[in-house]
């Protein structure tokens, strides 16, 4: 399990060169790798990404042809997972979802972060009215059912006004906008108590600009909780993701996903559970890994759990 | 107690607020869709459609129109189905949320009565085997979402159940009988119990390490005392904060698992209309939605000082 390290700190092979120097990164990395579970999270995640890569170049069966054997076909030697109502070969389309899930996860990531960061940053920063105003908004957001305003949103944006496609983008834009909140109040929190450190202060002291103490200064301090706000994302935007496929308001067909999957085995599953079960059970790893491993970053970064 | 109800009733204003607002949003987009619902029906002539528009209302500007349903909303009036004209909206609705509310209910006893029985058992039996069965049972259970564990349920109970025992002893998938609720509800309420589990286990270890629950027990006082009144009663209070959020959860579980189980509620109705373009039923259960959030959340704000005396409005 050791090679989970480099996706989930990237940058270590830099700190090695001074070994007397402790920084964030290698800190978190030292206490996240004596943490079993979100060890076996990112191997699990490391898998996914690789399976995703593989997909985009091979799959058994191209994921949308159907018919390559009898309907229904139980798990055989040809076709590990067995076919599936319309006669595709469920490994593939496996394999494909992995690559939608990978997308929609790392996609809502970046655009939660893109939101939340700089409101965020401004609100704990600027305080006062611009505080205020910010601070209502998402309070305001966190009153709404948030998964319905997205498949609002999914339903307009793209059937009803074909502003963008049905696609794995579409989605990542609905549950952004409705999922922002989190990154942003956490970042509001850690901007407010950073900006009254005494190195805030010294670099306003030598004359930097507001812009500078935000971005050179102020956030990079808050990165390490960023990070760990921005993996809990990935879940629940996989999870978003499937719930609305599932109910036939997601990705539209043949596209292979999980959830997309899980609902037409839903209807066979009388006498071909094979067809449910290996969406469900793929969705279910690849949740847990994620939180796993969001749970071991958390305790890694915060330094109050140092031991 | 003059200023519990003071503040009440500035919660109230504010839901009812953030409920017209969101709603508001909600209008505003789905009336930015081209054409309607009578589109997709064969028409025989552009009178009829003219009519139809006439009945509902859509022929007037965007702003009547939104003036009209503003003041709808706030006298409880949520408008007639496009689909199934003659529908009101309204009694509809609420027949339905009983249904949910039904579920919902029972899934949140499911959440924190379970939730709450195996963090106890887990933080009492520390680093035991129950702790590490309980523990494991949470960590698996939080990421399994509610309708994975639908669908295993409907396999289970539904299907393997009929094999066993011949078909004597089986889940019936639908509404309208009591056996009915426990699998749906347990399916719905399965992911948060782990969280509460692990959110409870957290708080209790804290709380049973404090000097007033060391005094409680060498005082002599019961084990069941010591661990209800004392101990559990203060571990409590992070788990109640996470009650509003827990609650908004399940009624937007409540979508899917509405769904794999056909029980005609809310999330039924939701899905539904969005896929045969009844907007105003979308909208409809929208504001019902926002409305059931809000107060949720003020009912977990009122119960939080009976816990801990210490807040104040």
């Amino acid at each position: 399990m050791a090679q989970a390290a480099p996706v989930a700190q990237p940058d270590v092979e830099l700190t090695y060169e001074i070994p007397e120097q402790v920084t964030l990164l290698s800190d978190a990395w030292r206490r996240i790798r004596r943490n079993r579970l979100a060890l076996v999270g990112g191997g699990v995640i490391i898998v996914l990404l690789i399976v995703a890569l593989i997909s985009m170049v091979w799959t058994p069966y191209p994921t949308w042809l159907q018919a390559v054997g009898p309907t229904y076909q139980p798990p055989s030697p040809a076709h590990p997972l067995g076919l599936d109502n319309a006669g595709r070969d469920i490994l593939s389309r496996i394999m494909g979802g992995a690559l939608i899930t990978v997308q929609v996860g790392i996609g809502s990531a970046i655009i939660v972060s893109l939101i939340g960061i700089p409101l965020g940053l401004l609100a704990g920063f600027y305080r006062g009215k611009v505080d205020t105003a910010i601070s209502f908004v998402i309070n305001i957001w966190y009153g709404i059912p948030d998964l319905l305003v997205a498949l609002i949103l999914v339903f307009v944006l793209s059937d009803a006004l074909h502003l963008i496609p049905r696609g794995v983008l579409v989605i990542v834009i609905a549950f952004s906008l409705t999922r922002w909140m989190d990154v942003a109040r956490l970042v509001r929190g850690q901007a407010l108590a950073l900006r009254e450190r005494e190195f805030v202060e010294a670099a306003r002291m030598a004359g930097a600009r507001d812009y500078a103490l935000l971005v050179r200064h102020i956030f990079p301090n808050a990165l390490g909780p960023i990070i760990v706000q921005a993996t809990f994302a990935i879940p629940a935007a996989v999870l978003f993701e499937a719930f609305l496929s599932f109910l036939g308001l997601g990705l539209p067909p043949p596209t292979p996903s999980w959830g997309a999957m899980a609902n037409d085995g839903y209807h066979g599953m009388d006498f071909a559970p094979h067809i449910v079960l290996a969406p469900t059970i793929a969705l279910s790893i690849t949740l847990m890994a994620f939180n796993w491993l969001g749970d071991g970053l958390r305790d890694a970064f915060d330094p109050r759990m140092r031991r | 107690m003059r200023g519990t109800l003071l503040y009440i009733g500035q919660r109230l204003v504010l839901i009812a607020i953030t409920t017209v607002l969101v709603s508001s949003i909600v209008f505003v987009l789905l009336h930015q869709i081209p054409g309607n619902a009578f589109l997709n029906e064969t028409r025989t002539s552009p009178e009829s459609l003219a009519a139809d528009l006439r009945h509902y209302g859509l022929d007037k500007p965007l702003g009547t129109q939104y003036v009209n349903w503003v003041s709808g909303v706030l006298h409880g009036n949520l408008g007639e189905s496009l689909v199934n004209r003659g529908v009101m909206i309204t009694p509809l609705l609420v027949r339905e949320a009983s249904v949910s509310a039904t579920v919902g209910f029972f899934a949140l006893l499911v959440t924190v009565g379970l939730g709450l029985i195996l963090g106890v058992i887990a933080a009492l039996r520390q680093n035991t085997w129950a702790d590490y069965v309980a523990s494991s049972a949470a960590v698996v259970g939080y990421s399994v979402p509610s309708f994975v564990i639908g669908i295993f349920f409907l396999l289970i109970f539904g299907h393997y159940f009929f094999e066993w025992t011949q078909g004597t002893v089986f889940y019936n998938v639908g509404w309208g009988d009591w056996t009915q609720i426990p699998v749906p509800a347990i399916a719905l309420g399965l992911p948060y119990a782990s969280y509460v589990a692990r959110l409870t286990r957290a708080s209790m270890l804290e709380t049973i390490r404090t000097d007033y629950v060391r005094t409680a027990w060498a005082k002599g006082l019961k084990a069941r005392i010591v661990v209800l009144r004392h101990a559990l009663r203060n571990a409590l209070i992070p788990v109640v904060t996470i009650l509003g959020p827990l609650i908004t959860g399940i009624i937007t579980g409540s979508v899917v698992i509405e769904n794999i189980f056909g029980i005609p509620g809310l999330g039924k109705e939701f899905v539904t209309s969005i896929l045969a373009r009844d907007y105003n039923i979308v909208i409809g259960v929208f504001t019902f939605y926002a409305a059931l959030v809000g107060l949720a959340n003020l009912t977990v704000d009122v119960i939080y000082p009976a816990l801990d005396p210490r807040i104040r409005y």
